[in-house]
């Protein structure tokens, strides 16, 4: 699913790169509070007269406890089965005949619902939002059928596809102490107990307006959209939602390993090293400092490991950095790769190659040409996030249901460009070290037997 | 991204970037709209602001699109957007995987290593020379069109150097020996790692059946055998005559005056080799219908069934078009979704639809399924058809899409990105500047009957093409369908 993967991309970029009004006019943004607690950020781009709307819920996977995997994202396919004043899939008719998009997805940190519509119909969005906030039915029949839907999307997604197979278990370890080692959809052993009682619980514990955030950018002003916010969640009233603990992770968990005997015809590596993010960062810069660590090693075809290791030595056919700064708690700096077996280069050597990267970064600093390359791209990406209303809002309701500010956004700049390269080797000699870290090795299931 | 790094991520596949990322932070159903019941009673409006919509069409963003010919012979789009400080640059050559001719991926592979090379510079230089900009280079090559694309800043300390490294790019690819050593390597990996995926190898063999010798039989990305035997100087004979300046498109969206724009493009169009709109394609033969297994050991089975459709020109393209947006376009509330998945939960996403080319395209439906219920749902998903193409879409239906497209509108051309892509796709399939309007139009005035007419016109429920690829087990029964109630649960937890 195309679409898919742009927005999953997308919020990639997001994650590293949120957008900043800079060498164009800044877009007007407004925040206020309804009285029962729901947050709303309006920002506004009037260049065509369309309007996206995200609502975003402060649940995700991280949340969820063992025995009862996958019921943010459960609950999340329900929404779409009926309230008060909806029947089963009748939100998405609707909307459907408007000419809207929308959809919704689930992460560690959040569930989020979105639309996509032409301005005049914004009303229309936030009712029925609002609707299934306050009065979602959850019929047992429908989750008897979905439930079935979303094993299918297990199958799809996970089980028949080996790369994500492999991170899914690569993650169960790398996270040993936080709610982040629990897959999104949940574990197959626990999709087939769910019951809808327990959605109805975790309705109840989490759908409340004071832990929403409701986000809209496009064609509209805010007193508009704080009319329309108060009347359709206005009345919807505050309720106490349980503490949500911040998920941290041990600062040095052990050296761990797992060799995966897979359906899949390549090798494949994964290392990841546990590190802060920024909402449990005790120094941000260091954080920033990892955020361009990523950018160094994958940001872009020049950067050092397309450059050094898919070309100069072809040792992968593939390798990629990333890491996500903006989360709830602790986060994870993960590297990949695809050994280049046509030149006959194996995982271990794969393994040595991002060894070798990681203690360049360690022994010395990027050079002012690197950091010139990397801040021209933070610039320039600056401007074209804003050419979709959908990543600007992306952006914006991430950071707030992680606990961080939108106006981090306006920060963003000053922050990368506080770094020096000190800072840099700094950040590589504190985190990438083995007492931090998991590796995966991803085998051929023929190979099991060699 | 997946434009970008075409090469690297599109057809290498390398999962451990971007399926990981997406697993990591998206686990949601499938893209778009939903759920549609055979019949929407014209009950009363619950929902207040549904009242409160008067009813029109929504306005949308006025695209003012000129155009212009290049002095070598290329056709330009450009629509003025002053409001960022940036532009989209979009050139689409008639170069893809169908003018291969016998040499299986050529076109893919000339496309990959554009930015390999070019006179005084490396793949190094090159790339660290765009990203230095904050500019992005992009390449694709499918079976119609390649395309080059660019994304700059519009300031001339950005735009004019990104410009002429562009021009050297397109223009210039010396092709160096060492680099499409490795890019073939690449591609051999790729190939390696389409073996994993089922649904991948379903789609290659069901492109040969329908298409057995014509130039659309073959995947873009050529095969194991025939990529390692493509030599340098078949690359640059093939870009001296498809990357022609009479064989391309120039669509261009940002932030230029008109004459900075024709500026611009004179630039890009004089940097390409001299030459020619290379002849079109012929149409394929009617294939053999019938249905053919992979044996796959996957927990799913994916199932594609097909037939040749229409080509970009076709006079019933609208009416196809909102036909098949009735019966399985665009997600949640088609018929497929509705019988498939809402009623009977036998799939995460099913899906049809028309790719209309520059000859004829094939009409697809997809979908996966549990192993177990593979032929069940085969066979209801050939009787949902069946029915579609004998009584065609109910009045309700047929308002309801018309609406849907209507309203959707405004959505198309929201952004740059959005309408870079339009003009590429209207020059290059010779539509006219108001194709836009024209074709809302038209499907505003189509009737029920025509719609079933052009339906089944151009498909017959006994001539499909059939490729499924999963595990061979018992089959089972289907479940039986539930009805979405007409009438609203009681007992709603109240808050």
């Amino acid at each position: 699913m195309t679409m898919l993967a742009q927005r999953a991309a997308a919020l990639v970029f997001a994650a590293l790169f949120p957008l900043l009004g800079f060498a164009a006019e800044p877009q007007p943004t407004h925040e206020f509070s309804l009285d029962n607690g729901l947050k709303v950020i309006v920002r506004e781009d009037h260049r065509a007269p369309v309007v996206v709307s995200q609502l975003w819920y402060k649940v995700g996977s991280s949340y969820e406890t063992p025995g009862q995997t996958g019921l943010s994202h459960a609950l999340e396919h329900l929404m779409f089965k009926g309230s008060r004043k909806l029947g089963p899939g009748e939100a998405s008719r609707i909307l459907r005949e408007l000419g809207a998009e929308e959809n919704a997805f689930t992460s560690d940190d959040y569930t989020a619902y979105y639309q996509v519509l032409a301005r005049d119909r914004l009303g229309v969005a936030l009712e029925l939002e609002a609707d299934r906030l306050a009065s979602l039915t959850l019929p047992a029949d429908e989750f008897a059928r979905e439930i079935e839907v979303i094993k299918e999307e297990r199958r799809l997604r996970t089980d028949d596809k080996p790369s994500s197979q492999a991170f899914e278990r690569f993650k169960a370890m790398a996270y040993p102490a936080s709610g982040y080692h629990t897959p999104t959809i949940g574990w197959m052993a626990d999709l087939q107990r769910m019951t809808v009682e327990e959605l109805r619980a975790w309705y109840q514990a989490w759908y409340a307006p004071n832990n929403a955030t409701l986000v809209i950018v496009g064609d509209v002003s805010a007193s508009e959209v704080k009319a329309l916010a108060k009347r359709y969640f206005g009345a919807i009233p505050k309720r106490d939602v349980p503490p949500a603990k911040i998920p941290r992770e041990l600062a040095a968990p052990g050296e761990r390993r797992i060799t995966l005997y897979l359906k899949t015809q390549l090798p494949s590596l994964l290392m990841g090293f546990n590190v802060p993010g920024l909402a449990t960062a005790e120094n941000p810069r260091q954080v920033h400092a990892l955020r361009l660590i990523g950018t160094l090693l994958d940001g872009g075809y020049s950067a050092r490991l397309p450059t050094r290791l898919e070309r100069g030595e072809e040792l992968v056919s593939g390798a990629s950095a990333w890491y996500s700064a903006y989360v709830r708690g602790d986060s994870l700096f993960v590297l990949s790769a695809t050994p280049n077996t046509q030149m006959g280069k194996t995982l271990e050597q794969a393994e040595a190659g991002l060894w070798r990267e990681l203690e360049a970064l360690k022994n010395a600093p990027p050079s002012a040409d690197e950091l010139a390359r990397v801040r021209a791209q933070v610039i320039a990406d600056l401007v074209y996030e804003r050419d979709s209303i959908t990543s600007q809002a992306t952006t914006i309701g991430q950071l707030e249901t992680v606990g961080l500010s939108w106006k981090l956004i306006d920060q963003e700049l000053a922050e990368l460009e506080a770094v020096t390269p000190d800072d840099i080797q700094q950040a590589a000699r504190t985190f990438f070290n083995r007492d931090r870290l998991s590796v995966a090795h991803v085998l051929p299931e023929e190979s099991r037997d060699e | 991204m997946s434009e970008r790094n075409g090469l690297r991520y599109g057809l290498l596949g390398l999962a451990l970037l971007v399926l990981l990322a997406i697993l990591a932070l998206v686990a949601n159903r499938p893209d778009v709209p939903v759920n549609q019941a055979e019949s929407l009673p014209a009950k009363p409006a619950k929902l207040e602001s549904l009242a409160e919509l008067n009813g029109q069409a929504p306005t949308h963003r006025n695209l003012k699109i000129q155009s212009w010919q290049t002095a070598e012979g290329a056709k330009v789009l450009f629509v003025e957007a002053p409001q960022l400080p940036m532009f989209d640059l979009r050139l689409t050559f008639a170069a893809g995987s169908s003018q291969d001719g016998e040499v299986q991926g050529l076109a893919m592979l000339t496309n990959a290593m554009l930015n390999e090379g070019v006179p005084g510079k490396d793949v190094g230089a090159i790339a660290a020379g765009f990203e230095s900009l904050g500019a992005e280079f992009g390449n694709g090559a499918y079976r119609d069109m390649a395309v080059a694309s660019l994304r700059s800043l519009t300031a001339p300390e950005q735009r004019e150097p990104a410009l002429r490294l562009f021009s050297e790019v397109i223009g210039q690819p010396t092709f160096p020996e060492d680099a499409l050593a490795r890019i073939k390597n690449q591609m051999l990996a790729g190939f390696e790692y389409q073996k994993q995926s089922p649904g991948k190898l379903a789609s290659l063999e069901l492109f040969e059946r329908l298409y057995g010798n014509h130039p659309y039989a073959h995947s873009s990305d050529g095969t194991a055998t025939s990529i390692p035997q493509i030599g340098r100087e078949q690359l640059q004979a093939f870009h001296a005559k498809a990357y022609a300046a009479g064989n391309v498109v120039i669509a261009l969206v940002g932030d230029l005056s008109r004459s900075e724009a024709e500026a611009l493009v004179a630039q890009v169009s004089g940097a390409l080799p001299k030459g020619p709109a290379l002849a079109k394609i012929a149409q394929p033969q009617e294939p053999e219908a019938g249905a053919h297994h992979i044996d796959f050991p996957s927990n799913q089975t994916h199932l594609l069934i097909a037939q040749l459709g229409i080509d970009r020109r076709d006079p019933d393209y609208a009416a196809l078009y909102l036909g098949n947006q009735i019966f399985g376009g665009g997600g949640f509330g088609t018929r497929l979704m509705e019988e498939v998945r809402e009623k009977r939960g036998l799939t995460y996403g099913v899906y049809s639809g028309f790719s209309a080319m520059q000859a004829r395209g094939p009409f697809m439906i997809n979908l996966q399924t549990r192993a177990e219920l593979s032929e069940g749902t085969l066979q209801l998903v050939k009787d949902l058809l069946r029915d579609y193409l004998a009584s065609g879409p109910t009045q309700e239906e047929l308002d309801n899409a018309k609406r849907e497209m209507a309203g959707s509108f405004p959505l198309s051309t929201a952004s740059n990105a959005a309408i870079v892509g339009q003009l590429g796709s209207m020059g290059f399939y010779d539509l006219p500047l108001d194709y836009l309007e024209v074709f809302m139009q038209q499907v505003q005035a189509l009737t029920a009957e025509q719609v079933k007419t052009a339906m089944a016109k151009h498909l017959d429920p006994e001539a499909l093409v059939i490729v499924s690829a999963g595990p061979s087990v018992e089959q089972q029964e289907l479940p039986p369908p539930t009805d979405t109630p007409a009438e609203q649960p009681a007992g709603v937890p109240e808050h």
